[in-house]
């Protein structure tokens, strides 16, 4: 038996849709449940941030994650394959008619993703202010709160809505198939299995 | 009774640091249980008990600093809070105590300690000028059958990945994470068959298609399998940490998702050398929770 962590959303369907195809089955969800068993597997629905830590502690022998959410908790963990899917970018975004002043010497960053934006600027030898917000991430540069913000960009729709654009790109990402460095020990021919039939089903795409 | 520290943070009385232990009850029994049956088994084997000081002036040198407890002596050296027992008894062993003494297989059941506030009990074995993990590996098996538990242990070769690393210019990063999809997507036979190997059964059919500095590195692998009486064993031969000292083949008693136990083969001052070291904190959780 295989736990599989899963987030919540579009790559939860995404990837259950990729099991229907391998398997011949059907993999649903019950409405608001949050546990599936099929077979030998068993999938868990939790928040996507979220998946790390279960696959971490061994709650869910492998997972589901985007790379900007393992970049981020980078944790110790097996990183199998790439899905492909959920593809996004993080960026550094900034009001339309500004641009990201490196001679400043003092720099706002609003962002979730407090790890990857210190990395990125202090790779630039840049010390900059970041503070944490956990959602509306535009309304921090029009609001005077910061001066950038770093979020996910998948079509810039969102961005664009707010009077934002893009100034740098600063990882491309997609969801990724992982595992706990223990379970890929314990059950590897398990595991390595279902990377191969996922990874034939994917190349099919 | 609460206390004010820096940045107001309140503190109670009865708060102990995070990473801290705390046994007590059924828990500290348990402690006492594992550390007496490891040393009456160590003891059967030869080993002699060392107790080593809490305090060390070179643990920074051989250690990341960052995982290190430091302040500074009166006359302004680093010393540090022991980190890691095994350079501090190999030291000792080799340097004072090598000229007095025949010795060369001794034990310590002692905590060390990790930046900021980590304490790690655990019980260690050094074997000085021995370079057969095998003993190491059925010590542990019999504290652990000892207790019931019938652990996973894989058993690795850190060269491996370092030749694989060297050979074909890969960064050991991928080895580290194991990043399947990019040692796959390579196309190589033998390396494909290498990630997969799982059963100590399947090694000799891997061993007659890699390159010959591998073929080595597995053989000693097959060899310690051999000399082994514990069955429930897997292989994982591209298995890479970052380790201090060991360096060739290594083991790790797995239970879930708890390490209890890990070891391997090293060279210290010349010497080659085996060790293990029993993680009592893990120990008791998985007894706890079995």
């Amino acid at each position: 038996m295989l736990t599989v962590a899963l987030p919540k959303g579009r790559i939860a369907e995404e990837t259950l849709a990729i099991f229907e195809k391998i398997f011949g089955k059907s993999f649903l969800f019950d409405d608001r449940k949050l546990i599936l068993e099929v077979g030998e597997f068993r999938f868990l629905l939790v928040r996507n941030q979220d998946v790390p830590a279960y696959v971490l502690h061994q709650s869910a022998d492998i997972g589901v994650v985007g790379l900007d959410v393992l970049e981020e908790k980078d944790e110790d963990l097996v990183r199998l394959l790439d899905l492909g899917i959920g593809k996004c970018k993080v960026c550094v975004g900034m009001r339309d008619d500004e641009e990201l002043n490196y001679n400043s010497p003092d720099i706002k960053i609003a962002t979730k993703m407090v790890n990857i934006t210190q990395n990125y600027f202090s790779k630039k030898a840049m010390a900059v202010d970041v503070i944490k917000l956990y959602g509306s991430i535009e309304l921090a540069p029009l609001v005077g709160l910061a001066d950038a913000i770093v979020d996910i960009v998948e079509t810039g729709t969102t961005m664009k809505q707010n009077g934002l654009k893009v100034v740098e790109t600063i990882m491309e990402s997609s969801a990724h198939l992982i595992a706990n460095k223990n379970s890929f020990i314990e059950k590897k021919e398990e595991i390595i299995s279902l990377y191969r039939k996922i990874s034939e089903e994917i190349k099919k795409k | 009774m609460q206390f004010l520290v820096k940045n107001y943070i309140m503190i109670d009385e009865h708060e102990i640091p995070t990473g801290s232990r705390l046994y007590f009850g059924k828990s500290a029994k348990l402690k006492r249980e594992i550390e007496a049956v490891s040393s009456e088994f160590l003891g059967e084997a030869g080993f002699e008990e060392i107790v080593t000081p809490f305090f060390s002036y070179h643990q920074h040198q051989s250690l990341n600093e960052k995982e290190i407890i430091r302040f500074s002596d009166e006359q302004n050296n680093i010393v540090s809070l022991r980190a890691d027992s095994t350079l501090d008894v190999v030291r000792l062993m080799t340097k004072r105590l090598g000229r007095s003494t025949k010795q060369n297989k001794w034990f310590y059941i002692q905590p060390v300690f990790r930046y900021p506030n980590t304490e790690i009990n655990q019980i260690g074995a050094e074997f000085i000028g021995n370079n057969d993990l095998s003993s190491s590996i059925g010590i542990c098996e019999k504290v652990f059958t000892k207790f019931d538990l019938n652990p996973l242990v894989h058993i690795s070769n850190i060269k491996i990945p370092k030749i694989i690393a060297e050979e074909l210019n890969l960064s050991l990063d991928i080895f580290e994470k194991a990043e399947l999809q990019k040692i796959l997507s390579l196309e190589i036979d033998w390396l494909e068959k290498l990630a997969c190997l799982q059963r100590p059964e399947d090694i000799d059919k891997v061993i007659e298609i890699v390159p010959q500095n591998i073929k080595v590195e597995l053989k000693k692998m097959k060899s310690l399998y051999e000399k082994l009486n514990y069955k429930n064993v897997h292989f994982s031969p591209l298995y890479y940490v970052n380790m201090r000292y060991y360096d060739e083949l290594f083991f790790r008693f797995i239970d879930k998702n708890c390490t209890l136990a890990k070891g391997g083969s090293y060279e210290s001052e010349g010497l080659e050398s085996t060790g293990f070291g029993l993680y009592t904190d893990a120990f008791i959780e998985t007894l706890i929770k079995k």
